[in-house]
């Protein structure tokens, strides 16, 4: 009998898994939010807006491979995009909006390789117009072919601030100033994990010399502390920052700007597997609340799988080798897991994993935030964007003895809003750590729907089907 | 229909054929998109159709993120106000 299985999210991980799985004869189907395969990472443009790009070489070629090897197989998967997977429930049920139209699917095993979105620092004057994320920043550019802004200013941590900055300057974008956490020398400075990740550091080290040699101001230490302006971003102030993420004071830099793109990591979107009830960890440097794992992606629900960055933060080729393996693991009985799935392909993609990843846990100090930093959300600034809840808010709910997530959230909505706590929760989760001393905090109970649909999809919902 | 036109606040915006919404307001010089309930001007910020503070009222329907949709010739983007819809296209 043929298994039926869904992987929701078509990027590294999920193509790799619907590629793996559908090859292994299982009936796939592959649900994605987007119009396109690639997830965000290998975001493709719109036919009619060519395909020129930006990127390294390097990451030119892995996002041409993954998706031809998806391409050689798409004629038996069931592949739909612009869906909305808004509930997953711990009897497997998965509940799916098309629009105006939705789902409920019940099929053999599912693999959730939903990826991140990034993690906000609030900071005075971040909802200006013109303050985006960086990763936001770059998918205007890459798949729209717009300047997200004249002259930007580039901050955070980790390598991607690095790739938007020199990718706008490509584009023929200005960057009048990359202002970084920590310095360079520091994700460069283990021999080793250099070796295992020379595909990643060589790209890296290109997009560095696009931006040396276009002369854009290089601020170590230092990130945005206020955005100026109230239609729209005027400047940006920069502050250098300790150790352990105090500002220095005195050290204040004013940079005009229309455009501040900064990323200080990622969320992993495990909404789904909390809400079906799988046992969840916490790792501040690998996307906060993860749902616990094996080497074959298996949660602590039966039948329920995770691949790539949701699973831990850990980047597009550890996602792509992982969701191969999860792939295999998702395509058999779950007795026959282990030897029975083990070709020679899958024994490589397990090695491949296994050094990619060495280099992420390497490097993984760069996307630290220290604790200090989470002084840059000062009392009157709104940590909660959709319901405008300020950090004096948020203490006042934890100083009257409200100390979980849930319950700060039903005294002063943060995370009731249109994103579902998506932008906030991880804000509100370190903010209450450092002022109420909670921590680790529990997950805010995720119940459906995780992102707004109509109430028209959920009436004109099919029966259950056994895909 | 590679590049043609549609209208935010009456204004006329250039457009290409698979940009979309936000893309295209960007590219205009636009960036406040929604003023929000507390009056805070709001622009595009995760890109990704994440944050939704992007969301507009398109051809009369409200809260369409804007950088999800696909800018087509001649539609009519506003800007919400608060709570208030512009549903009065």
């Amino acid at each position: 009998m043929q298994r039926s299985i869904v992987v929701v999210g078509a990027g590294p991980a999920g193509l790799a898994a619907a590629t793996e799985a559908a090859t292994r004869g299982a009936h796939v189907t592959l649900l994605d939010e987007a119009a396109r395969p690639g997830g965000q990472i290998y975001r493709q443009a719109h036919s009619a807006l060519g395909d020129s790009e930006y990127a390294e070489a390097g990451e030119r070629a892995r996002k041409h491979d993954i998706l031809a090897r998806f391409q050689s197989v798409a004629s038996r998967v069931d592949y739909r995009p612009d869906a909305n997977v808004y509930a997953l429930f711990g009897n497997g049920e998965l509940h799916v909006a098309y629009g105006a139209g939705s789902e409920v699917l019940r099929p053999d095993a599912i693999v959730l390789a939903t990826g991140v979105r990034e993690m906000a620092i609030p900071f005075p004057g971040w909802t200006t117009p013109g303050v985006m994320f960086a990763g936001g920043a770059q998918a205007v550019l890459k798949s729209q072919r717009v300047l997200p802004g004249k002259r930007a200013v580039i901050a955070g941590c980790g390598p991607l601030p690095i790739v938007v900055a020199a990718q706008l300057l490509r584009a023929g974008g200005d960057v009048a100033a990359l202002a970084s956490l920590r310095p360079l020398r520091e994700m460069l400075g283990n021999p080793r994990a250099l070796w295992q990740g020379r595909q990643i550091v060589y790209e890296g080290l290109r997009y560095l010399r696009t931006i040396r040699r276009a002369g854009v101001a290089q601020l170590s230490a230092h990130v945005p502390i206020r955005a100026i302006g109230t239609e729209r971003l005027e400047a940006v102030v920069l502050a250098r920052v300790d150790a352990g993420g105090h500002v220095v004071p005195g050290a204040e830099r004013e940079i005009a700007c229309d455009l501040l793109a900064v990323n200080y990591g990622f969320a992993a979107n495990s909404e789904l597997a909390a809400m079906a009830g799988a046992e969840l960890r916490f790792d501040a440097d690998r996307g906060g609340w993860l749902p616990a794992s094996d080497e074959f992606g298996r949660t602590s629900i039966s039948g329920l799988f995770v691949a790539g960055d949701v699973a831990a933060v850990r980047g597009a080729l550890v996602a792509e080798a992982e969701g191969q393996i999860v792939g295999a693991a998702a395509a058999v009985p779950p007795k026959s897991i282990g030897d029975a799935t083990m070709t020679a392909a899958l024994r490589t993609a397990l090695g491949r994993r296994q050094r990619h990843q060495a280099f992420q846990t390497a490097v993984r100090t760069t996307l630290r935030v220290p604790r200090g930093l989470w002084n840059l959300t000062t009392d009157d600034t709104v940590v909660c964007r959709c319901e405008n809840v300020k950090l004096r808010d948020i203490r006042s709910a934890l100083d009257a003895g409200h100390s979980s997530l849930n319950a700060v959230k039903r005294n002063v909505r943060s995370g009731m809003g249109w994103c579902g706590g998506r932008t906030c929760l991880r804000a509100v989760a370190a903010l209450s750590e450092l002022h109420a001393g909670i921590a680790p905090p529990v997950i805010m109970t995720p119940r459906p729907m995780v992102r707004p649909i109509t109430f028209g999809a959920v009436v004109a919902q099919k029966k259950a089907v056994d895909a | 229909m590679s590049g043609f036109q549609f209208f935010f606040e009456g204004k006329t915006i250039a457009a290409r054929e698979g940009q979309s919404v936000a893309a295209a307001l960007i590219a205009a010089g636009e960036r406040c998109l929604r003023v929000d309930e507390a009056g805070l001007p709001k622009g595009a910020v995760c890109g990704i159709g994440v944050c939704w503070e992007c969301r507009c009222s398109i051809d009369g329907s409200a809260d369409i993120r804007a950088c999800m949709t696909l800018a087509r010739p001649g539609m009519n983007v506003r800007r919400q106000q608060g709570l208030d819809p512009c549903s009065d296209q």
